[in-house]
């Protein structure tokens, strides 16, 4: 009963749900008031994606005629309740760690999934043809990123395995317990192909410039988005802001958590995740253009599985 | 219930805008690219957000004479617009004609077909002209809510 | 890495957005804005009317005089207008603040009468016009109100007498 009641807690209070969610959004708001800075203009308040989003709830949605109405309308609310389970799954280093029978890695990389999936069926749901656009894109950029980001993160779970004696964990916890006793993977030459292959991943799966070709405003006029308005506009942005908190502090358990506990396991993952977005996010969309979708598949089957299949073959040959 | 006006007030911080060209010379399109992009005008320290599809818009900016072939295009794209929104004519060719009134192939003014709320005259009516105009059709968002 | 240098440049050099909503603007000296209309100096030629591309000006002959009109919802701010007014009765000011709400449509007007009253010679009904009579010399200040109120055709007379006096 117990164990119940935190994972409940945990999927909607504290690291998921209402904290994650005021937490991304603060996070979005963070990146386009520095993007506006770098660009050299003041930019919106921090608080900014509060405001469009009481905003949207204030607006009416419409459903197109031809649409199909359960799974247009349905089709946001999963992908939010599916960020909600992985934000909960994702443990923070010294501050919380998932009940193992929540799932583990590769639950959370099944849940990472599925907010583009969600966005596909969005985009076709709408009978829009730039929302058929936007599905047949991010289709194509999901099959390109999803097999580097598996290995990536396969050989992190291969050198903890190894590490502990055993042969492969697919358990978060344990890969930040074995970081915090033998110096977190970062710092670890062998680890940095796969770090490097996780940081290409990155953008993509948060859909930001390079990659954000499946909802370029300016080509497809946001692709699946174009028919949503009002709340289940709302609930996307809901769901993004919680993508950005999950892979974020995915990154950060994978490779980067900080050895404190309590109070400053918080503030330091908070400056964690603040840094990351500015460097990640910030930084990248402003100071490139986006690919064309062959491009960036081009791109993702070269530099990024190369990298991550590395990654494996060294993590292998050093253990 | 009390929240409500505090919410409506916290909403209205928020203005995305589309634009429209109804068969405009680009002059105004110019202008108001130039409002949303250049740092030295920078509207989106005031929440507002140029966005690409209709159904996102609040505040719709309408541009151009209303030329008879773009007029039919022009009013289904209006129409996927949610309600609440207002809607703003950006330079004297929406409002009157302007050079090309009485033309054969101009529908111009347009408050004829669209519900216009605010007018910004000018040829092009400078950027922070429109940013006036836009902070009018703000308020008159707030009370539409 | 020239967009890294930009960054840094953005970032110490501060935001360069002007403070606009919450301040005033800068606007150029010589703005083309609001047309202003001065009946004490038109002359009534209706060359403005004639030369505005947008049609935008309109002379209408009323009982109190002739009326000057310039709706600034049609005006293109060209400033053809000024620069072919021969007396300079007509301006464009710096002032851009048009933006107005749909109701406020066919009040934004510049609006001017160039009053008529009876010619005290003849009693026809002329326009109180002849501004540039203060130029002319050897004119006193007496003889210009004089000749102002006459009616074109009396002005040429009395122009007759006084060169035969």
């Amino acid at each position: 009963m117990s164990t119940q009641l935190t994972t409940l807690l945990a999927v909607f209070l504290f690291p998921g749900g209402l904290f994650a969610l005021v937490l991304g959004l603060s996070l979005k708001g963070l990146d386009r008031r520095v993007a506006a800075r770098l660009q050299g203009r003041i930019g919106p308040p921090l608080a900014q994606p509060f405001f469009d989003l009481v905003k949207l709830g204030f607006k009416r949605t419409m459903v197109p005629a031809t649409a199909s109405q359960p799974v247009f309308l349905g089709a946001p609310l999963v992908g939010v309740v599916s960020m909600l389970v992985a934000v909960a799954l994702v443990p923070v280093s010294g501050l919380y760690s998932p009940d193992p029978m929540l799932g583990n890695l590769i639950v959370l990389l099944y849940l990472l999934m599925v907010p583009a999936i969600v966005l596909m069926i969005a985009g076709s749901a709408s009978t829009s043809p730039y929302g058929a656009l936007g599905f047949s894109r991010e289709m194509t950029l999901m099959l390109a990123y999803e097999a580097p980001i598996v290995l990536a993160v396969l050989a992190v779970a291969l050198r903890t395995g190894m590490g502990q004696g055993g042969v492969i964990t697919f358990s978060l916890t344990d890969i930040i317990a074995y970081q915090r006793s033998h110096g977190m993977f970062l710092l670890d030459p062998v680890m940095w192909p796969a770090l490097a292959a996780f940081a290409l991943f990155f953008p993509a799966n948060l859909g930001i410039i390079p990659f954000d070709i499946p909802e370029a405003e300016t080509e497809v006029l946001e692709g699946p988005l174009l028919e949503y308005s009002g709340p289940a506009l709302g609930l996307f942005k809901v769901m993004s802001a919680l993508k950005a908190v999950v892979v974020l502090s995915l990154g950060i358990a994978l490779f980067m958590p900080l050895p404190f506990d309590g109070i400053w396991g918080l503030v330091g993952w908070l400056v964690q995740l603040a840094v990351l977005m500015e460097i990640g996010v910030t930084v990248v969309r402003l100071s490139m253009g986006r690919m064309r979708i062959d491009q960036a598949f081009g791109f993702f089957l070269k530099w990024p599985l190369l990298l991550a299949i590395a990654s494996v073959v060294t993590v292998t040959i050093v253990a | 219930m009390n929240m409500i006006p505090d919410f409506k007030s916290i909403a209205t911080k928020s203005p995305w805008i589309y634009r429209i060209n109804a068969g405009s010379c680009n002059g105004c399109d110019v202008e108001m690219a130039t409002t949303a992009l250049i740092p030295r005008y920078d509207i989106e320290r005031l929440g507002c957000q140029y966005c690409g599809s209709p159904r996102h818009a609040d505040i719709v900016l309408i541009s151009g004479p209303l030329t008879t072939k773009v007029m039919q295009a022009a009013l289904v794209v209006f129409n996927e617009i949610p309600d609440p929104k207002v809607t703003v004519a950006v330079g004297v060719c929406p409002i009157s004609g302007g050079i090309f009134r009485e033309s054969y192939s101009v529908k111009a003014p347009i408050d004829q077909y669209f519900p216009v709320d605010v007018n910004v005259p000018g040829c092009p009516p400078r950027p922070q002209a429109i940013i006036e105009g836009v902070a009018k059709a703000i308020e008159i968002w707030r009370e539409r809510m | 890495m020239n967009f890294l240098q930009l960054f840094a440049h953005n970032l110490t050099q501060g935001p360069f957005t002007d403070p606009f909503p919450f301040q005033p603007a800068p606007t150029a000296k010589r703005f083309r804005g609001k047309i202003e209309f001065d009946p004490e100096t038109c002359e009534g030629c209706r060359k403005c009317e004639k030369v505005c591309p947008a049609g935008a000006i309109r002379f209408t002959k009323t009982d109190k005089g002739l009326e000057f009109d310039c709706w600034h919802d049609s005006c293109v701010f060209c400033g053809n207008c000024e620069f072919h007014c021969p007396t300079n009765a007509i301006h464009q000011t710096q002032d851009w603040h048009l933006a107005h709400v749909q109701q406020d449509k066919y009040s934004m007007v510049a609006h001017g009468v160039i009053p008529s009253h009876e010619c005290p010679s003849c009693g026809k009904p002329a326009l109180f016009t002849a501004a540039p009579a203060n130029k002319v010399k050897g004119f006193s200040e007496a003889e210009i109100a004089e000749f102002r109120a006459l009616c074109p055709k009396c002005r040429g007379k009395y122009l007759r007498d006084r060169k035969s006096r």
